[in-house]
């Protein structure tokens, strides 16, 4: 119907080679999912579904950190404002930045910025 | 407040819209998202679905007014939330796409989709911790699929832990109990993958046998066999070794590698040079056509055998008429015996060629072979830097040309010579020449236009390098080399721009450059999923450890520098101004700050121009074209440039802010390149940011303490330092002092 | 010279020669697809012989070979495709580029088990035409009218990789296992 022949429009290729085209289709593939995520893909090999489970299971221990603790052992160490102040101004640093560098230098303000224009080559 | 519920029919309505938004049928999708709204006009997913769309088509200001609203009307909505964070990461906003999904998430644990985006986005931010996170819940849901496997496993091993990385691999293959297809390029491919973390963790001996059972019939034979030579070597299994190397020789003889790791483990001493090189001549033997085992020899070769060798070297190369000869022994030059030996080679091969009767050397005619090409070796000998001649290097060129007068390589050599000379209007218009001599051939055009740039004739280059961009690119030549990321051209012509005093068209061009960087960092954002399902997960892994260090390419690095100190030009010149700050007043031409107002000005004028006949163009263009051309219009309209010139970017009033965006990864990703750290100085010193001043001078001084431009900034900062560092806050000042 | 696989590292470069030396070119991204894709397919030849100017300097590519298989092959057979190919003005008459051709050939049989390989040329391009005929064996299928932006003509050629196939089953017996490459 015509009013379907407008709506095919859109998908016409503006390349004008066959050459460009083809780059172009390869392209516009890419991001499409086919297959990953749908229920129905069957694996090419068999799984042994329990030996799977028992695998899960053991893994557990090993990745099931919960969303929230994601930070290793978050060290309490008390910042000074100014300090974090401080570091905004002359190392340009942003308030996150400049904290988690403080941090890592136990709060020293002086310790921190030596560390920071110290080349790391 | 919950929105709504949808009956059945529009229930199914608002899948059709889904499909038609993934399928990319957009109007189709607008048009079932309109229908349930006609009856529906607060559904708030639909109302998301629709924001969807429009971003798609390019609205985005409209697509996130919308999905805000949508938001407004169900804040419990897993769909807004979800479209809010595409949304967000479409336009490029991570952290905020981030937040979204997560938020999403929490509304609905189960979805994959929603799980699968946030996925992909925290491996594009490198938040590994994440990303562990999200592969482990996806493969709990679906452990049936092996990229659910190989993804967390990818997961650990970007995040460092090996162990856990080889043990996920491992797991899934001692799960699986039917045996794999010897053609299964997804099994092939993973465990290599699982060999080479093998190797990573420095099992080697578990690597090679790991490679020899498992791994024996992968499918990329090449790895296979490098990968094994390479652990027999760390093995010290020398015997087997030397056999492994010997059979990739048989593969590839022009992998230089492959001689020197069989050399090595052959034994052989560094100083043994006729028993090295019968090792290269047993390959040269074999494969008559093969460059590397003769002209590798040439590297360690002394003496009267660096003779011999290169004269039966460089006669094989003349008769052929290779022009690269050159270019692949110029750097035997650091060695000033060879630097003196291969010019009276060429001369003895000129010498025994002198008799032919036709006086041309060649039987056949052809005058870039034999007595043709030993004259374009020394014409090019006397133009390299380290051997340099020119009064010689033009004699050589101009018997070479009498020769054949319609060889473009003798010409671009020729205009090479008028470069060193210094005559760039003469190289270009020489280069030019030899273009004409062959106008199917693009790389005498490039470097044609190279060379119009350097004599900074931009809109002659531009119209050279049009001879092949594509005629129908909207916005003419620079449109289609920006869009096809044509680097060279786009620094070269920024640089020629800055020369002739036009600082908007110079920054015009850095930035693109710029941009062009956060593209390909961008690119390779569709890899994260898609690699997953093509399964060659090594050149994954290369991929991501590259973009993390993608600007220090030196593409980015030479715009990026330019830029920094074309901003700390104007730093010190503001327009208006007349070069008040003495020295620095001038620029590179010696145009001062007056001239460059008046560039400016005229810049101005062309872009008005530019503007109109552009709307003249548009104007006479027949509103009632096919729909083909629409589709193209939406795009152009994406595409437009409201600041073709730059002048917006050259009006700044604050060009030390604006370079910091270039300095950063310069500093970042390049730190070992003296030249950033010296503009950093600059930038930081002027901007009164001692310490990051000093931040950059250390590491120069670092690099290079000799460097007199380095001991000129530390005493530059000293100075500027002194007088301020007793009012200055005593931390600062501890550090400054003792850096100092 | 080094003639060595592809790594994803030395894409810019690769585009920089292609945008050097040939009117089609392609975004970043394309040769992405290409280096993730098939990865074993795609060569290049390295000029070694340029010392290093920063710790940053990228080696300098003279010549590549883009490769890529057929992902829905019309005739449902298994074959690789030459996206493009180009080499250096100044590195010509070394045969770098029927060197990069036979490893990335050698390849698509090995790893992908490719019957043929096929390539578009410009029906104007004499020297390449030469190098797929002569040199390699390629044979015309047939020509694309107006298969370039600038409406030139494409010559379709083919090379049958069978001699591969029957030289890897050969050394396969020699070595007294079996051949691992033919599924079918």
């Amino acid at each position: 119907s015509p009013a379907n022949a407008d709506l095919e429009d859109e998908v016409q290729p503006t390349a004008k080679s066959a050459e460009d085209r083809k780059a172009a289709a390869a392209l516009s593939k890419l991001d499409t999912h086919g297959g990953d995520d749908d229920d129905d893909a069957t694996p090419a090999r068999e799984v042994d579904q329990e030996a799977v489970k028992n695998a899960m299971s053991a893994l557990g221990g090993a990745a099931s950190v919960k969303p929230g603790e994601e930070k290793k052992e978050v060290k309490k160490v008390k910042v000074d404002a100014a300090d974090v102040a401080l570091l905004v101004e002359e190392l340009e640093l942003s308030k996150a930045k400049a904290t988690e560098l403080l941090k890592a230098h136990d709060g020293d303000a002086v310790l921190a910025m030596k560390a920071y224009i110290t080349p790391v080559f | 407040m919950p929105q709504q519920q949808l009956n059945t029919r529009e229930a199914n309505l608002f899948r059709t819209v889904v499909r038609h938004y993934e399928d990319k049928q957009y109007k189709r999708a607008l048009k079932a998202a309109e229908q349930i709204l006609k009856k529906n006009p607060k559904h708030a997913d639909t109302l998301s679905m629709k924001a969807l769309v429009l971003n798609a088509q390019g609205k985005p200001e409209e697509a996130f007014s919308l999905a805000k609203d949508a938001l407004t009307i169900d804040m419990k909505s897993p769909i807004c939330w979800h479209v809010y964070g595409i949304l967000y990461r479409t336009n490029k906003n991570f952290d905020e796409a981030i937040k979204a999904y997560k938020f999403a998430l929490r509304l609905e644990p189960d979805s994959h989709q929603i799980q699968r985006d946030l996925a992909v986005l925290q491996i594009q931010m490198r938040d590994y911790q994440g990303y562990v996170q999200s592969r482990f819940v996806m493969l709990k849901a679906r452990p049936h699929m092996r990229q659910n496997w190989t993804a967390l496993a990818i997961a650990y091993h970007l995040e460092g832990n090996l162990p856990q990385a080889e043990n996920i691999l491992k797991t899934y293959e001692n799960s699986v109990t039917s045996a794999p297809a010897k053609t299964d390029l997804e099994n092939s491919e993973a465990v290599l993958y699982r060999n080479t973390i093998i190797a990573e963790m420095g099992q080697t001996e578990r690597a090679l046998e790991h490679l020899e059972t498992d791994a024996k019939h992968s499918l990329d034979r090449l790895a296979f066999m490098e990968l094994r030579a390479k652990y027999l070597t760390q093995l010290g299994r020398k015997e087997e070794a030397a056999k492994a190397y010997r059979a990739l020789l048989e593969r590839n003889s022009e992998h230089p590698a492959y001689y020197t790791a069989l050399t090595s483990v052959l034994g052989i001493p560094a100083d043994d040079e006729s028993a090295l090189k019968a090792i290269y001549d047993e390959y040269a033997e074999k494969f008559p056509r093969s460059d590397a085992a003769r002209r590798l020899p040439l590297d360690f070769l002394t003496g009267e055998n660096f003779r011999t060798a290169a004269k039966s070297y460089l006669n094989l190369m003349f008769d052929k008429g290779v022009p690269s000869t050159f270019a692949n022994l110029k750097h035997l030059y650091s060695d000033p015996q060879k630097k003196a030996t291969l010019p009276t080679l060429a001369e003895e091969y000129l010498a025994e060629h002198q008799g032919g009767q036709d006086g041309k050397g060649q039987a056949n005619g052809d005058s870039s072979k034999g007595k043709g090409a030993a004259l374009f070796f020394l014409a090019q000998h006397y133009n390299y830097y380290m051997s340099r001649d020119l009064a010689k290097a033009t004699e050589f060129v101009e018997r070479a040309i009498e020769l054949d007068p319609q060889s473009v390589d003798f010409h671009m050599t020729k205009a090479r010579i008028y470069k060193h000379q210094g005559d760039l209007a003469k190289a270009s218009a020489t280069m030019d020449y030899a273009r004409s001599l062959d106008t199917k051939d693009r790389y005498i055009n490039s470097k044609a236009a190279k060379y119009l740039l350097r004599n900074n004739e931009n809109e002659k280059a531009l119209a050279t390098m049009g001879l092949f961009t594509r005629a129908e690119t909207v916005g003419g030549p620079i449109a289609d080399l920006t869009d096809m990321q044509c680097m060279w051209f786009l620094t070269e012509d920024g640089e020629a721009w800055e020369r002739r005093g036009n600082y908007g068209m110079a920054l015009k061009r850095y930035h693109t450059i710029f941009n062009i960087f956060d593209i390909w960092q961008e690119d390779q954002f569709d890899f994260h999923t898609f690699s997953l399902r093509k399964g060659q997960i090594r050149a994954y892994i290369d991929m991501v450890r590259w973009i993390d260090r993608l600007r220090e390419h030196p593409f980015y690095f030479r715009a990026a520098l330019d830029a920094v100190k074309l901003y700390l030009t104007m730093h010190d010149t503001p327009a208006g101004t007349n070069g008040v700050n003495g020295t620095s007043g001038k620029n590179a031409n010696g145009e001062d700050a007056a001239e460059r107002k008046k560039a400016l000005k005229k810049a101005k004028k062309e872009a008005q121009k530019a503007e109109r006949e552009a709307a003249e163009k548009a104007a006479k263009q027949d509103p009632n074209k096919a729909g083909a051309q629409k589709g193209k219009e939406v795009e152009d309209l994406k595409k437009k440039d409201d600041d073709p010139n730059g002048l917006k970017l050259a009006a700044t009033t604050d060009p030390l802010g604006d370079s910091i965006k270039f300095l950063l990864p310069l500093l970042q990703f390049s730190p070992k390149n003296i030249e950033g750290q010296l503009v950093g100085f600059e930038v930081y010193f002027r901007r009164k940011k001692y310490l990051l001043a000093l931040r950059c001078l250390s590491a120069a001084r670092a690099l290079d303490p000799e460097n007199t431009r380095v001991q000129e900034q530390a005493k530059r900062l000293r100075e500027a330092v002194g007088p301020t560092l007793s009012s200055a806050n005593a931390k600062l000042k501890e550090v400054i002092e003792s850096a100092l | 010279m080094d003639i060595r696989p592809l790594r994803p590292d030395d894409i810019p470069l690769i585009q920089h020669a292609n945008l050097e030396n040939l009117p089609e070119n392609y975004f970043l991204k394309y040769y992405l697809y290409h280096a993730l894709s098939w990865p074993q397919l795609s060569y290049v030849a390295v000029d070694v012989s340029r010392p290093k100017r920063t710790p940053y300097d990228y080696p300098k590519i003279v010549g590549y070979v883009l490769a890529k298989m057929e992902e829905e092959p019309t005739d449902g057979v298994q074959h690789g495709h030459i996206t493009s190919l180009s080499v250096m003005r100044t590195h010509r008459r070394l045969g770098i580029a029927e060197k990069l051709m036979r490893q990335s050939q050698l390849a698509m049989v090995e790893t992908f088990g490719a019957h043929y390989v096929s390539l578009h040329v410009r029906v104007s391009n004499k020297a390449a035409i030469h190098l797929y005929r002569d040199t390699l064996g390629f044979k015309t299928e047939k020509t694309e009218a107006q298969y370039y932006a600038d409406q030139e003509d494409a010559f379709c050629m083919k090379l049958d990789l069978s001699p591969i196939r029957e030289q890897i089953r050969e050394a396969a017996a020699e070595s007294g296992t079996k051949s691992t490459k033919d599924g079918a």
